[in-house]
């Protein structure tokens, strides 16, 4: 039978402008993309069917109505949204035609594509040209991240047809290429978020039919494109002037030409990140700052070629309310009439990164205290001037912090770490090679002094102490056993841990990682932690220095796995802490 | 009832004709009832609920006089919450009706503009509907299939990706 005939009969066309493309103006996502960091399952429309059978229903024939009969559709609708899983919904489908009506949008809003044949049925049904309903019509979300190499140009086909996309993710799908993504984008001007992340052969043609075909758009992710030019970003601007947030992670040949017209043009902006865009200058700095009120989060990891400029050209006058999150990782020559300048002009930033700003001093540090209770998470690891002063400060200014890292800050000794343990929030601590502290510091982690906790008992959760050579069993064995919360404990070069008794309970080194370096490797973590406890606890530890001969791993970097090697991306905000999701909802335009 | 400046009960008429008086922040859980007595002010006249009969009306306010301090709106946009079915064990007994009563309370919830009453009622039906076979779903509401048997064949092979494997 043809389509338009079951078209009339079980219509499930999405309906006009009125009830599709009502996403909210967060472009938030909870698949599995960047846009998730404001993870909201959020309402974008459901692709309601039309009720035409339902009257069949009634007046077909002699049918007495059940009492469900009486509910309208809306309410049925809102019953099957309450339906997590698939099958139920299909279950749905399958009881009559009211129901498959009703019900056929909010299975298709977004089909789960997580595995090979699961893509295959979809796409078969999208492509099939006699179907049942119009699936190509109420697809609104798609995402292919799962299947990575395995999607092609060709994999995509059918669902060219599905012009109503509102969230497309398909990060990591490497083997797709411009000729396949921007035949998705042709013709969809519904598309809210694109993420192709990691699609490293795309090129400006991509981004200029993104530009061409899709006003709406708020959220761009096109992290690691690398071909990628200001030609198209400025297009993109220009016609896009709906972005709240932008990733433009390691497009490398970004300049201030787009990152200017992006300002200029896209006063909606909420996040930027930049990392590694290694062209972009004060200048772009400037301009973003001055120009989007609403930004919250500003990015510039690794802009190396950003200096103090950037922040002391801004009016003297502006003050930056909405900034939460700035991340200066390795902008190396940012001193401290930069941080001092940015801090209080925006002063309700709560996560600061200046990891690597290696010029930095106590001035900075001191600075940072005026943030008071809004700063929870600061990282200054290798900002190797600061001094145990400026620490003890920030903790006497800044008793809220729940993450800070002081990695390499070789002059901190026990005293830094003392007052650092009490911080009543304090969940991850990073004091990789801050090789003058010994157990007097681990002791005090271990048992704070003052502010009591306020559940009575330590919030610590994860703790960095590779290379804090010094350290031996007793601060460790008293640290596992007052911290009931740590989930990671990483002691890599720490002679005393190097034991294979004890090693067992280590996870494994990363598989790149050479034989030098595993031979030093030792992070607990997990269940690692609990049965490294537990084997302390029952033996008496003998303190002997183990023979194993480790060579202090000659690198600046700690060998932790899953910090430090990891950059930049929404890794800061991500850390699995509900305290850095809540920076509040976006501002409603 | 007294039409004196702001009282603290009203009164609404259900469809049936009858007049139920009732506390006025219990009756406000209802947004069309708050509009109205904000725009119309509070005359001392009865409210006809046209679409409510009294069964129905005086369950509906059982439920509102329960939740009369809950904060307004709460988990209604809460989206974390929405897909869960979840239903606090109060809630859960006052929906130990039958299906008459519970879709007669949902219809007047969604015309009273009660949202976490038609919340509560559609996960309500929701629950009802888990775990169950299309044909258990029929059974349970009474529903008669109106597919052939061609049709039903081709929603399960067009939405096979939807099936447990």
């Amino acid at each position: 039978m043809p389509r338009t005939r079951h078209a009339t009969r079980f219509s499930s066309e999405a309906p006009s402008e009125s009830s599709s493309s009502t996403s909210p103006e967060r472009a938030a996502d909870d698949d599995t993309d960047f846009f998730m960091a404001q993870a909201n399952d959020s309402e974008s429309s459901i692709g309601v069917a039309n009720f035409r059978d339902v009257h069949m229903q009634q007046s077909g024939r002699n049918v007495v109505l059940p009492p469900i009969g009486r509910l309208p559709p809306e309410i049925l609708i809102a019953i099957f949204s309450k339906l997590s899983s698939p099958t139920d919904m299909l279950n749905c489908m399958l009881v009559c035609r009211g129901w498959a009506a009703n019900c056929v949008g909010i299975l298709w809003h977004r089909p789960s594509c997580n595995n090979w044949d699961n893509l295959k049925s979809v796409a078969a049904s999208v492509g099939k040209t006699d179907s049942l309903f119009a699936y190509s019509e109420l697809i609104k979300r798609l995402n292919l991240s799962a299947l990575t190499k395995d999607v092609s140009d060709g994999t995509v086909v059918p669902f060219t047809q599905c012009k109503r996309i509102e969230r497309l993710t398909l990060t990591n799908c490497s083997e797709l290429t411009d000729k396949g993504v921007s035949d998705l984008i042709e013709g969809n001007r519904h598309l809210q978020a694109l993420d192709v992340s990691d699609l490293r052969s795309l090129t400006d043609h991509t981004i200029f039919t993104v530009a061409r075909n899709c006003p709406r758009l708020q959220g761009l992710n096109i992290t690691g494109c690398t071909k990628v030019t200001d030609d198209s970003l400025i297009t993109v601007s220009e016609n896009c002037r709906q972005i709240k947030r932008l990733k433009l992670n390691g497009v490398s040949q970004v300049t201030h030409r787009s990152i200017a017209s992006f300002a200029q043009n896209c006063p909606s902006i909420l996040e930027i990140d930049l990392f590694d865009c290694k062209l972009v200058t004060s200048p772009s700095v400037t301009a973003l700052l001055s120009t989007l009120r609403n930004l919250r989060e500003l990015r510039l990891s690794h802009c190396t070629a950003i200096d103090d400029s950037g922040f002391l050209n801004l009016s003297p006058h502006l003050t930056f309310d909405s900034l939460r999150i700035l991340d200066l990782t390795a902008c190396e020559t940012i001193r401290d009439d930069a941080v001092e300048r940015i801090v209080s002009a925006a002063p309700r930033l709560r996560n600061l990164v200046l990891a690597k700003c290696r010029f930095i001093t106590d001035r900075s540090v001191l600075a940072i205290c005026k943030l008071g209770k809004n700063l929870h998470y600061v990282h200054l690891g290798h900002c190797s001037n600061i001094t145990d002063g400026a620490v003890m400060q920030l903790v006497k200014s800044c008793n809220r912090i729940r993450y800070i890292d002081l990695a390499c800050c070789t002059r901190l000794t026990d005293r830094s770490v003392q007052q650092l343990a009490t911080l009543p929030k304090l969940r991850r601590i990073g004091l990789v090679k801050c090789q003058a502290i010994t157990d007097q510091s681990i002791l005090a982690l271990a048992r704070p002094k003052i502010s009591p906790h306020p559940m009575g008992v330590s919030s610590l959760e994860r703790v960095h102490l590779s290379y804090c050579v010094h350290l031996t069993m007793k601060g460790i064995h008293a640290l596992l056993n007052h911290c009931p919360r740590l989930t990671h404990l990483s002691l890599t070069g720490v002679q005393t841990f190097l034991r294979g008794d004890l090693t067992a309970f280590c996870r494994e080194a990363p598989s790149e990682f050479t034989p030098l370096q595993r031979e030093v490797f030792c992070v607990f973590s997990g269940e690692g932690v609990n049965r490294l406890r537990d084997f302390l606890n029952q033996a008496p530890i003998s303190t002997a220095v183990d023979e194993t001969e480790a060579t202090m791993y000659d690198d600046d970097e700690e060998l932790d796995e899953d910090e430090g090697q990891v950059t930049g991306l929404m890794h800061a905000t991500a850390i699995n802490d509900e305290d850095y999701i809540d920076i509040g909802p976006p501002p409603h335009s | 009832m007294s039409s004196g400046t702001p009282s603290s009960t009203i009164t609404l008429t259900s469809s049936d004709g009858v007049d139920v008086t009732v506390e006025r922040q219990v009756a406000e859980r209802s947004v069309l009832i708050k509009n109205m007595l904000e725009d119309l002010g509070d005359s001392g006249e009865a409210i006809p609920v046209p679409n409510v009969n009294e069964a129905v009306l005086k369950k509906v306010i059982e439920w509102c006089t329960h939740h009369k301090l809950d904060p307004p709106s709460a988990g209604d946009d809460d989206d974390s919450r929405r897909k869960t079915t979840d239903i606090d064990e109060w809630d859960q007994k006052f929906m130990q009706v039958d299906q008459e009563m519970l879709f007669e309370i949902i219809l007047a919830a969604n015309y009273l503009d009660i949202k976490a009453l038609l919340d509560v009622g559609c996960k309500t039906v929701a629950n009802m509907i888990k775990g169950k076979s299309p044909e258990e779903i029929r059974k349970t509401f009474n529903i008669q299939n109106d597919f052939t048997p061609e049709e039903e064949d081709q929603i399960r092979r067009e939405n096979e990706w939807a099936e447990d494997r």
